[in-house]
């Protein structure tokens, strides 16, 4: 558990490294950048044999995101936690490997940005086009998936010295 | 009967889940504005972070610090004659600073201005993060209510106007910039080509062209490409004569009456490392 929350920990500062460093924003967005903290929470989710634990943390870096990155109340923690239950029901029909992952890490990026957009516009809040959501998620792709793969091979590297186990 | 029954528990699982989301979606209303005030654990924990972001941020500051000065390094020459044939002209620039204050406070008596420019004093501050959601842009700053940082200053960089402070807390800020489309919060502009003036809005930004556009300008006034734009300091948030960018395009609206003016803005919003917060200099 312990190892397990100091990769979510590096990868929400790596979220406001990235965001400084790669200078992404909705004007310029680099094909590099991705949102690190639910990616780790997606890529940590078969270490966990205990989903109330598992809910938990998704709860508390929800929380952390909205106040830290957002300045917002409970709205990533709704939008991560809604991500959860989806991604459980695709964990189900989707067995655990590289490739899968980086397809549940895809699609929970997508559903960020396609829930935040559709929250964000129903509030009648900063609202953007539809064009620009599609740029926002097709250049979060890549990012995405070298996120992914480079966090897999690190737990996996990980799990095979015997510092990472599994959640009971 | 059973099928009847399972039905109208149906219809009530969806009456819930339907007032559930506007629940939600009232509370996020609410929630999602920006005068909402940190809390006092919102901002202990935010400012922890800002801290924490601050001591892993300094490595990878000094290595672009360090690759843009090699960057700077072959323009060093050329700099520094133009440097040197500055420092001449520094005591007439001196003499004639001193004329133009006496002239502005002159003018601002004859017009009834309140506040200038240079009745602000400049607070630097280093900019920790941007915001990760980028829905709405915002940057977070490492000075706040401590360094007499208040909501609503004005925020801008040695090129032009980034930005106001929407939230504060202790030892950071959150900074809105003026890229956001936010169309409760119009700017006032003025147009200038060194002979006329011309006052507007800037009525967002469009995302696609990167571009700022500003409105409320009648089709008969005459508006060129290249004009600049500067705040107007009507509406009191921001102080005239703050640079905002330059008139790269002009189109009318639909019933050809407005125009429609898009401004290149100043400021490289890619690319902010450090902001000032001006602070009236009478609020002490």
């Amino acid at each position: 558990m312990g190892f397990i929350v100091i990769v979510l920990i590096i990868s929400f500062l790596c979220d406001s490294i990235f965001s400084n460093f790669l200078a992404f924003s909705l004007i310029n967005p680099s094909i590099f950048k991705t949102i690190c903290t639910l990616v780790s929470l997606v890529s940590v989710y078969p270490y966990f044999n205990n989903n109330r634990k598992y809910l938990i943390i998704i709860i508390i870096f929800g929380l952390l995101f909205d106040i830290v990155y957002s300045s917002t109340f409970l709205f990533i923690t709704f939008i991560f936690v809604i991500i959860y239950f989806i991604n459980k029901v695709v964990d189900l029909y989707l067995p655990y490997n590289m490739i899968n992952i980086n397809i549940i890490s895809v699609l929970s990026i997508i559903l960020y940005h396609l829930i935040s957009f559709f929250i964000l516009n129903l509030v009648n809040y900063n609202t953007y086009s539809l064009s620009i959501l599609l740029k926002c998620i097709y250049t979060s792709i890549l990012g995405t998936v070298l996120y992914t793969t480079i966090l897999f091979f690190i737990l996996k590297f990980f799990e095979k010295k015997g510092v990472l186990k599994k959640v009971k | 009967m059973l099928k009847y029954k399972k039905k109208i528990e149906g219809k009530y699982i969806a009456i819930i889940i339907f007032i559930l989301i506007l629940v939600i979606l009232a509370i996020y209303g609410k929630t999602l504005k920006e005068e909402r005030k940190l809390n006092f654990f919102e901002s202990i924990i935010k400012d922890s972070f800002v801290f924490c972001e601050k001591i892993v941020n300094a490595p990878f500051k000094f290595v672009s610090n360090t690759i843009d000065d090699f960057r700077n390094l072959k323009d060093i020459q050329k700099e520094n004659d133009i440097l040197k044939e500055n420092i001449d002209k520094i005591g007439a620039i001196e003499a004639e600073n001193i004329e133009l204050k006496n002239q502005i406070e002159a003018l601002k008596k004859e017009l009834n201005i309140d506040y200038v420019l240079t009745d602000y004093e400049q607070i630097n501050a280093t900019v920790v993060s941007r915001n990760v959601g980028y829905w709405y842009n915002t940057l977070t700053i490492d000075k706040g209510s401590k360094n007499d940082i208040e909501e609503g200053m004005v925020v801008i960089n040695a090129i032009g106007l980034i930005g106001k402070v929407i939230k504060v807390s202790a030892y950071s800020s959150e900074v809105r910039l003026i890229t956001t489309s936010d169309t409760n919060n119009k700017i006032s502009v003025s147009i200038s080509n060194g002979q006329n003036k011309i006052n507007g809005l800037i009525n967002g930004y469009n995302y696609d062209s990167n571009l700022l556009e500003v409105e409320g300008i009648s089709n008969t006034e005459e508006v060129n490409v290249g004009d600049t734009v500067y705040t107007s300091g009507l509406g009191g948030v921001f102080p005239s004569g703050i640079l905002i960018g330059k008139v790269v395009n002009i189109t009318t609206d639909e019933y050809d009456l407005a125009k429609i003016i898009n401004v290149e803005p100043s400021v490289s919003f890619n690319d902010i490392n450090y902001v000032s917060i001006l602070k009236r200099k009478d609020t002490e």
